[in-house]
């Protein structure tokens, strides 16, 4: 799926965040938002991946506006994943049924599960898991719909630098699969594995390196 | 059904909130309707005895005030149709140690209502007790009403709480008692389809009395209208009572699920989803309350109806149609307490969680 931003602005208030952003996302590629904080990357991820309608400016994917989308949960979840700082797994359910939770079926759920290197646990809650096996199960919720894109909004900013540098393998592996990764960080060691690094800056895109 | 059956283990000081909430206005709810029902049943029932038609003195208010002349018993016994004519006076006085008890004076071929279980049904100077009193005033030779010592001839059983816990004696008597001649007159037909003809001819000839066929008064008894309405109205209430519980406590849980919300709303479950999420947990919940509360409101209309202190006066029964009455005021109680909190939460931005970091 192609995302195509132009001429995005939001407002918080009287306070500006977006000040006019154009910019093109294509399927299969991982792109990396940096920039510190207060930089707005973290409300363009929210706008790109449909959670937020911008004060200004228009979002496309393949071509279509938000409003010739139809239904929005519908399109979500079909095509959209996400990924929390914070893993936000439902506690009372096990790994599993967090990643069913959302699952439109359920037969990618056991591939997810070995590929993410969890499926001994599938069966434990998330407070008997760590902190890199929670954000792996929260990556395989977001992947279990096979979504044209993942977004992420700094999904190591809780993990040590083992389990981070693990989870962009992981955004790297499967995004030569063909699924898209669009990661907000802060972290620079991210450059490593994008394909296409968007710098953010005051609300505009600073730089954009291929 | 697990996954609301783990949220409901995960939240569970709030679910039992909930759950005793909805129970306790469940229970509410069926002993009231219970106990009002119990006694507009118990009197019609007392009335129905041998009464197809009833007769009472014109525009009282209730039978308890009415007074009727019971000369005139015999002259309506003739009316062709009618089979028996039995005369009543209806009080209540006390009978110490009690404050309250139903005094029936009856004529005697009224007697052979009360099935005897031991002694004679009453003559002159004598009564005879229902069951119930007779065990709570512990088997008395003798009663005491109005200054006047009567000497107990029988003992006998009604299913009626009114009558078992009553004293019955004769016309003579209980008119001396209460001043007056008759209270009303009960008349079995020999012909229902005659029932009309027969009101309308009594009305005609006894402009002072007011004849209605038994089912006919028993609609329009102001004092069973009055019972109705006041059960209602106690029963709404705790409706009422029931849904605000139910709103402040989901409104509780929403809060605290904010961010359960929030990520079913991100990886693309529509609000319906989420609505209809609360709506069966708090289902599960009004389920679970509405077969405690039948079980309670069984036990405690049990227990009141062989407590001493009520005399068998108060003897509810739920009875089926009650029982589905109550459960569908329970689903409808748990829709509308949940709906509020539930369309709240189904609108949960996700994007509280990926600013903010969550509730």
């Amino acid at each position: 799926m192609k995302i195509e931003a132009t001429g995005l602005e939001h407002f918080y208030g009287h306070e500006k965040v977006l000040d006019g952003v154009d910019l093109t996302i294509d399927s299969g590629s991982f792109t990396a938002i940096i920039g510190e904080s207060g930089s707005g990357k973290t409300t363009l991820l929210s706008i790109l991946s449909t959670l937020l309608q911008p004060t200004k400016g228009i979002t496309r994917y393949d071509g279509k506006r938000l409003s010739e989308l139809g239904n929005i949960d519908r399109f979500r979840r079909h095509n959209i994943g996400f990924v929390f700082q914070f893993h936000y797994l439902i506690s009372y359910l096990t790994l599993r049924e967090n990643i069913a939770l959302g699952a439109i079926d359920e037969s990618r759920i056991e591939s997810l599960l070995h590929s993410l290197g969890i499926a001994k646990l599938s069966h434990r809650y998330s407070d008997e898991v760590s902190g890199g096996e929670r954000q792996r199960a929260a990556i395989a919720r977001a992947l279990v719909n096979a979504p044209s894109v993942v977004f992420a909004d700094e999904p190591t900013g809780n993990l040590d630098s083992k389990n981070a540098l693990g989870v962009y393998k992981l955004f790297r592996e499967f995004s030569h699969q063909g699924t898209g990764f669009v990661v907000a960080s802060h972290d620079k060691k991210i450059a490593d594995y994008a394909d296409v690094i968007i710098e953010m800056e005051d609300g505009i895109v600073k730089q954009i390196h291929q | 059904m697990i996954t609301p059956i783990k949220a409901l283990r995960k939240n569970r000081f709030k679910t039992a909130l909930i759950f005793i909430s909805m129970s306790v206005s469940i229970a509410a709810i069926f002993l009231i309707s219970a106990i009002s029902g119990g006694v507009v049943s118990m009197y019609s029932s007392m009335l129905k005895t041998d009464g197809d038609i009833i007769v009472t003195q014109k525009g009282i208010a209730d039978t308890f005030f009415s007074d009727i002349n019971r000369s005139a018993a015999d002259e309506i016994a003739a009316i062709n149709g009618v089979r028996e004519v039995s005369a009543l006076i209806l009080g209540a006085a006390p009978v110490d140690p009690l404050p309250i008890v139903g005094i029936y004076g009856a004529s005697k071929n009224r007697f052979k209502s009360y099935a005897l279980k031991q002694g004679l049904y009453p003559s002159s100077g004598e009564v005879m007790l229902g069951s119930k009193i007779y065990e709570t005033l512990k088997h008395p030779k003798t009663i005491s009403l109005s200054k006047k010592e009567f000497r107990v001839s029988g003992v006998f059983k009604s299913r009626i709480g009114f009558e078992d816990g009553g004293v019955v004696m004769g016309l003579e008597d209980a008119g001396a008692v209460f001043h007056k001649s008759a209270s009303i007159f009960l008349l079995a037909l020999n012909d229902l389809g005659k029932s009309d003809a027969i009101v309308a001819q009594i009305n005609k000839t006894y402009p002072q009395m007011e004849a209605k066929t038994t089912d006919g008064f028993i609609d329009s008894y102001n004092q069973f209208k009055i019972i109705k309405t006041s059960s209602d109205v106690i029963g709404a209430m705790a409706f009422l009572m029931g849904i605000l519980g139910i709103v402040s406590m989901m409104s509780m849980v929403v809060n605290d699920r904010r961010a359960e919300f929030g990520i079913m709303r991100s990886i693309g479950l529509s609000s319906r989803v989420i609505i209809f999420k609360l709506l069966g947990e708090t289902l599960i919940i009004a389920l679970l309350a509405f077969a405690v509360a039948y079980g309670v409101s069984e036990a405690v209309l049990e227990l009141i109806k062989h407590a001493d202190k009520f005399q068998g006066y108060i003897n509810g029964e739920i009875t089926a149609a009650l029982a589905i009455k109550v459960f569908v005021v329970s689903v409808v109680m748990a829709l509308f307490g949940t709906l509020l909190p539930a369309v709240y939460a189904a609108r949960v931005d996700p994007m509280s969680l990926i600013q903010r970091g969550g509730a």
